[in-house]
């Protein structure tokens, strides 16, 4: 799973909007608009150096689909290793 | 940048502007807000901390600490601490009159903050012709000590006409100081509106500006200058103004409005001693009046999509109509120049 050993960079932050999850990174400033709907909350994000695993609740395809986008967080910087 | 979510509305402000005193040991002659002498009625400490708390229940991502000079403020550092022990970002707007290496060494030991010392000309005389004797030695001071530190720390210039020349020389200093230049836009608020004709940068000095921006990507405006963003600066920042969608400015003694450069009685969204922050965020007409607002007459032109209109607060102030187009942006100035070309012809 993409997560494990990942957290999000401390100089960025992540809350929960209408249409998925806003983040915002400091050191641009700038901000990503990421429309995940309900399918990840904000807290996963933040205490994804706590998680081992995905909830159990997503299906094979959604977990397919969060693991693609923890990659695009790392690649973009809002996340990165532990 | 997507519009379409922020033009939705968001559950709260990314950032926010706190203008914590009106205290102010200088009299800069393009000061936004006019600050001298602190107002009578400023927040306590007690309902400063409590705004803290409720920016932090909103997942507000930074404060921006403004004013006046925030560390005249005697309980400013109780403030900014409140706001770090939440993990909320902070950057301080300072003349940097009052920083030393005391408190440099407390500033530092949190990664939460960042500093913008006030620098209105890469010479002496530029400076302080706007902003005071003995300011620039004190400002070069300031960021000499920040620079030693671990703040990420910028000079912060406001383009003035006087200083419009010398904007190459400020990145170079930056450079030689170890810390970074962000260029703000002068608005005719405060003594600003006072000093507009002699301070303002005329359309040519802002059509160079615009263009060095663009080949100067490492310098940060603060999305001040979207309406004069060249086509090199697409996607590096805002392409519309961010009042009441993105952020908004809370004064001194805890009223909000949409910018720092609204602040009137009739741009007021509300009171926090009357309501929460959220219900102003959530509920203010004047809010909603300006996420809604579309600046018509500008639909038509070909910068449409990069600027949206540009910036209200400079159209209400020399307009009298946030629904006018901003009289300065790009295209107003390759037009205005054009005209007094043909004139002289």
């Amino acid at each position: 799973m993409a997560a494990a050993g990942y957290m999000l960079h401390p100089a960025c932050r992540v809350r929960q909007e209408g249409f998925g999850l806003l983040f915002y990174d400091s050191r641009g400033p700038r901000l990503l608009f990421a429309e995940t709907g309900s399918l990840l909350d904000a807290a996963f994000i933040e205490n994804l150096h706590q998680i081992k695993a995905l909830p159990d609740n997503l299906t094979t395809q959604q977990k397919n689909s969060v693991d693609k986008f923890l990659g695009q967080l790392l690649e973009r910087g809002f996340l990165r290793e532990q | 940048m997507s519009n379409r979510f922020v033009e939705q509305g968001l559950r709260a402000p990314v950032n926010l502007t706190w203008e914590v005193t009106l205290a102010c040991n200088l009299r800069c002659r393009h000061c936004l807000s006019s600050s001298a002498e602190p107002a009578a009625d400023e927040l306590t400490t007690r309902e400063a901390l409590d705004l803290v708390e409720q920016l932090h229940q909103q997942k507000v991502f930074q404060i921006n600490f403004g004013g006046g000079e925030p560390f005249m403020r005697p309980d400013f550092m109780e403030i900014l601490e409140a706001c770090h022990q939440r993990g909320i970002m902070t950057c301080i707007s300072t003349n940097g009159t009052l920083i030393d290496a005391d408190l440099v060494e407390q500033l530092s030991r949190n990664r939460l903050v960042a500093i913008q010392v006030s620098l209105d000309g890469a010479q002496k005389t530029t400076c302080e012709e706007i902003r005071g004797k003995g300011t620039y030695a004190a400002a070069i001071g300031a960021l000499k000590l920040l620079a030693r530190s671990p703040i990420p720390t910028s000079i912060n210039t406001v383009l003035t006409t006087q200083n419009a020349d010398e904007i190459p020389a400020l990145s170079t200093l930056a450079e030689e100081l170890g810390v970074t230049l962000r260029i703000s836009r002068f608005r005719p608020s405060g003594r600003g509106a006072d000093n507009w004709e002699e301070l303002r940068p005329n359309a040519s000095q802002l059509l160079a500006f615009s263009d060095w921006l663009g080949r100067n990507e490492n310098i940060r405006t603060g999305d001040s200058f979207f309406s004069l963003t060249s086509q090199e600066r697409q996607g590096l920042g805002l392409n519309l103004c961010g009042a009441c969608k993105l952020t908004c400015c809370v004064d001194p003694c805890g009223k909000v409005y949409p910018c720092a450069f609204l602040q009137s009685e009739f741009f007021t969204a509300g009171d926090l001693r009357q309501q929460s922050f959220q219900q102003i965020w959530e509920d203010a007409e004047i809010f909603a009046s300006f996420r809604g607002l579309r600046i018509h007459s500008c639909e038509d032109c070909k910068r449409f999509d990069q600027c949206h209109g540009g910036c209200p607060a400079v159209a209400y102030h020399l307009k009298n109509d946030i629904s006018e187009g901003d009289p300065e942006c790009l295209e107003r100035c390759v037009t205005s120049i054009a005209d007094s070309t043909s004139v002289a012809v």
